[in-house]
């Protein structure tokens, strides 16, 4: 163990932190500052002890990306041009189409990170900031849990507008196929990019403070 | 908690503010004792990784930075898929893919692949060539080494080249019924691209970095 932590039994004792020594832990390279400090010494970061209105702005950046879900399912993603039929479909349209023509591959890829982790992190940002805000009986592990699979899946949904963008771009190619961005690929796009703000705008610190006692030990 | 603990984390901060580090994800004190390159110290309340030094990581960032900017460079340089359906066959580079959504509406997703999937890894690489390059010639860091090893992390979570191989696998197979399509030579570039950017982000200790930036003055 090279790490120490000069509390005696860690799995019972609370656990110092820098908050309750009145120091400011840096929020990217975890120096310590004394508590009247504003920029950190080691990497010219902001010094906040917890981040200032770090639920109203990861509510206004969340409720906003879950305003441009909406379109991004009504709209149509793509509009194919295919010798002169339109064939113009949603995200779900799309996902029914591969699993009829048994593109299972495509199919699943598309439902999990075009259906599935768009939804799921809006819902689980909310549980987050309401855990957080109301200080709900949640055990920290669950909520760090929660926290990781915001901070690391939430990126993979942009495989979708990737995709849309490539086959557009695949347009001068074909003088038989035309494929044209839908508007719904664009709302989508900017859905998960405010959702990805809004994680970024949890500060993970406050998840421990209603409970510090509680461990993942 | 005792009043003991509190005094001895006073004690260590009066004697030395930086050998404390505070858990960036909980606010946990640690008393931060280097470990062994190769080991991994992880914060005791929420296992948020707090020191993962690796052997030469200096060298291995510079070097794989290097790479991956020149294979970025060259991948943009050639076709990154071919097509070829009723007869006629075509290809396009990564710029050209960019440079046709270009118009109206699209520019948002011209926009977007331009910025996440080759401006902002490139940014990136070079901003830890710039900090590092310096430090790993045993010169001392350069000036704005805090403020662009900051922004470096900052661009980690928007860099997202290995999310658009997956994208173009996914685009190749829906199209497959349309025409044939194939991989370009930028294709697989492309990934070879997205592993060393991957062995490059492995290499970085960020407590490392930091601990030697801190050491130039503000
Ligand atoms: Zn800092
Ligand atoms: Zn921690």
């Amino acid at each position: 163990m090279s790490l120490d932590n000069l509390d005696t039994d860690p799995k019972v004792a609370f656990m110092t932190r820098a908050i309750d020594m009145g120091w400011i832990g840096c929020h990217t390279c975890g120096t310590v500052h004394e508590g009247d400090q504003t920029h950190c010494r080691t990497c010219s970061a902001q010094l906040h002890s917890r981040l200032p209105n770090s639920l109203q702005q990861t509510w206004a950046w969340l409720i906003t990306g879950a305003l441009f879900l909406i379109p991004a399912n009504m709209l149509p993603l793509l509009s194919n041009l295919v010798l002169g039929h339109n064939e113009g479909h949603t995200i779900a349209e799309g996902i029914a189409i591969f699993f009829q023509t048994g593109d299972y591959f495509v199919a699943i890829v598309i439902l999990v990170a075009s259906l599935l982790i768009p939804f799921s992190k809006i819902f689980v940002i909310a549980i987050l900031v309401l855990s957080i805000q109301f200080r709900w009986q949640l055990d920290n592990k669950t909520r760090l849990l929660l926290y990781e699979f915001v901070e690391f899946i939430g990126r993979w949904s942009m495989i979708d507008v990737f995709v849309v963008a490539l086959l557009a771009g695949l347009v001068k190619l074909g003088a038989v196929i035309s494929i044209l961005p839908g508007t719904g690929a664009i709302c989508f796009a900017l859905s998960v990019i405010f959702t990805m703000i809004a994680a970024l705008r949890i500060d993970s610190k406050t998840i421990w403070d209603a409970h510090p006692k509680d461990t993942i030990e | 908690m005792t009043d003991h603990d509190n005094d001895t984390y006073r004690a260590q901060f009066d004697q030395d503010p930086d050998s404390l580090i505070a858990c960036p994800a909980c606010d946990t004190l640690h008393k931060a004792v280097p470990v062994q390159a190769g080991h991994i110290a992880r914060c005791t309340q929420c296992h948020f990784k707090l020191m993962d030094p690796k052997p030469d990581t200096l060298t291995r960032t510079v070097a794989l930075s290097i790479t991956a900017s020149i294979l970025m460079v060259t991948m943009l340089c050639f076709p990154f898929l071919t097509i070829s359906q009723a007869g006629l066959t075509g290809e396009v580079s990564m710029l050209e893919i960019i440079f046709d959504l270009s118009h109206g509406w699209y520019n948002i997703l011209a926009v977007l692949v331009a910025a996440f999937v080759l401006a902002l890894p490139i940014v990136r690489m070079i901003a830890l060539i710039y900090v590092m390059w310096p430090l790993h010639q045993g010169r001392p860091p350069p000036a704005a080494a805090r403020q662009v090893f900051l922004f470096a992390e900052k661009l980690n979570p928007w860099a997202m080249t290995e999310i658009f191989i997956v994208g173009t696998v996914v685009a190749l197979i829906k199209m497959m019924g349309l025409a044939t399509i194939g991989f370009g030579i930028a294709f697989w570039l492309f990934c070879g691209l997205v592993v060393v950017i991957a062995l490059k982000n492995a290499a970085v200790c960020r407590w490392t970095i930091w601990t030697l930036i801190r050491k130039s003055p503000l």
